[in-house]
């Protein structure tokens, strides 16, 4: 019964490069979008760190985003 | 009057989107799976083979719809010269590419057992892969061009003269004779395709928007925390 839903009466060859190429390039995709993601996030962290401290207190209060960013930042170093 | 688009709100907005998608995503994912491998029936004279349909079809609706969007976004970046709309068409150009190419090479892959060849020059099968190559051009303009303000010119030229190509590719199975079937779903008529079959296409249309949404809300995220970096001083 497996080897029969595999084989898919003799289409399972196309069936399955089908649903696995469309699984596969979406599953990398998805890793390289979060991957850039993460690393504009980091550098975004790393450059607020290079403000002095009146700076960043009034970056941080101005932008919530800034501010959540930090946050995570911090939390993960 | 858009500046709320890349406001903090927004942000934090898209950061709980994302959470929910990436909740729910592989429940749904599971199901569409079982239904487009497992419970939907074959066809009566395709076989098994027409369960490509279930990621074919999808992804050349959403290669459509994303160049669709992108040309009405160039547009109103035309006429309201707002950058904002330009953010959300380079977020959402790569998604289309990506689901182009695989409307080609999953139909590629569904014409062997069918139609008994990989590709032929059809006039809806080159009309997509004149889509690729336009998606191609668009991306390649914002990543070539430094000016910001020439990229969002060029690209918006692309996108608007690139659109001539979607009424093609949608009524080329009527006005030529070609290969590729005329379309079995459609807005306001009676579809050809059985409710067996239809659900399963549904679940997984559903599957592969969660993915758009998800990969989109991500790319406008960087693009929101790159606008964010470049005025870091100014914020």
């Amino acid at each position: 019964m497996i080897l029969k839903f595999i084989s898919m009466n003799g289409y399972g060859l196309f069936v399955w490069l089908s649903f696995g190429i469309t699984l596969l390039t979406c599953s990398l995709f998805y890793l390289k979008t979060k991957k850039t993601l993460k690393k504009y996030e980091k550098e975004f962290f790393n450059e607020l760190k290079t403000l002095s401290e009146d700076e960043k207190r009034e970056v941080l209060k101005k932008s919530k985003i800034a501010g959540t960013i930090y946050a995570t930042g911090n939390k993960a170093n | 009057m858009f500046k709320f688009l890349y406001s903090s709100n927004i942000y934090l907005l898209i950061e709980n989107i994302i959470k929910f998608i990436n909740s729910i995503f592989f429940i749904i994912l599971l199901i569409g799976l079982t239904f487009a491998l497992v419970l939907s029936p074959p066809d009566y004279i395709q076989g098994e083979s027409v369960r490509i349909m279930y990621v074919h079809v999808p992804s050349a609706w959403i290669g459509l719809a994303c160049f669709a969007s992108i040309t009405l976004f160039s547009i109103l970046n035309f006429i309201f010269k707002i950058k904002f709309f330009f953010s959300i068409n380079k977020s959402l150009s790569p998604i289309g590419l990506l689901f182009t190419c695989l409307a080609i090479i999953t139909g590629s892959l569904w014409g062997q057992p069918t139609w008994g060849t990989w590709w032929a020059w059809d006039a809806r099968l080159t009309s997509m892969v004149v889509l690729m190559f336009i998606y191609i051009a668009y991306i390649l303009s914002f990543k070539l061009i430094k000016e910001e303000q020439t990229a969002i010119k060029i690209s918006s030229l692309i996108a608007i003269i690139g659109s001539i190509n979607l009424p093609i590719i949608k009524y080329s199975v009527i006005w030529w004779n070609t290969l590729h079937q005329p379309a079995s779903i459609s807005i306001g008529r009676e579809n050809s395709i059985h409710t067996s079959m239809m659900l399963p296409l549904m679940l997984m249309l559903l599957v592969l928007l969660l993915y758009c949404a998800l990969i989109f809300l991500m790319k406008y995220k960087t693009e929101i925390i790159r606008i964010k970096r470049k005025n870091i001083k100014r914020l």
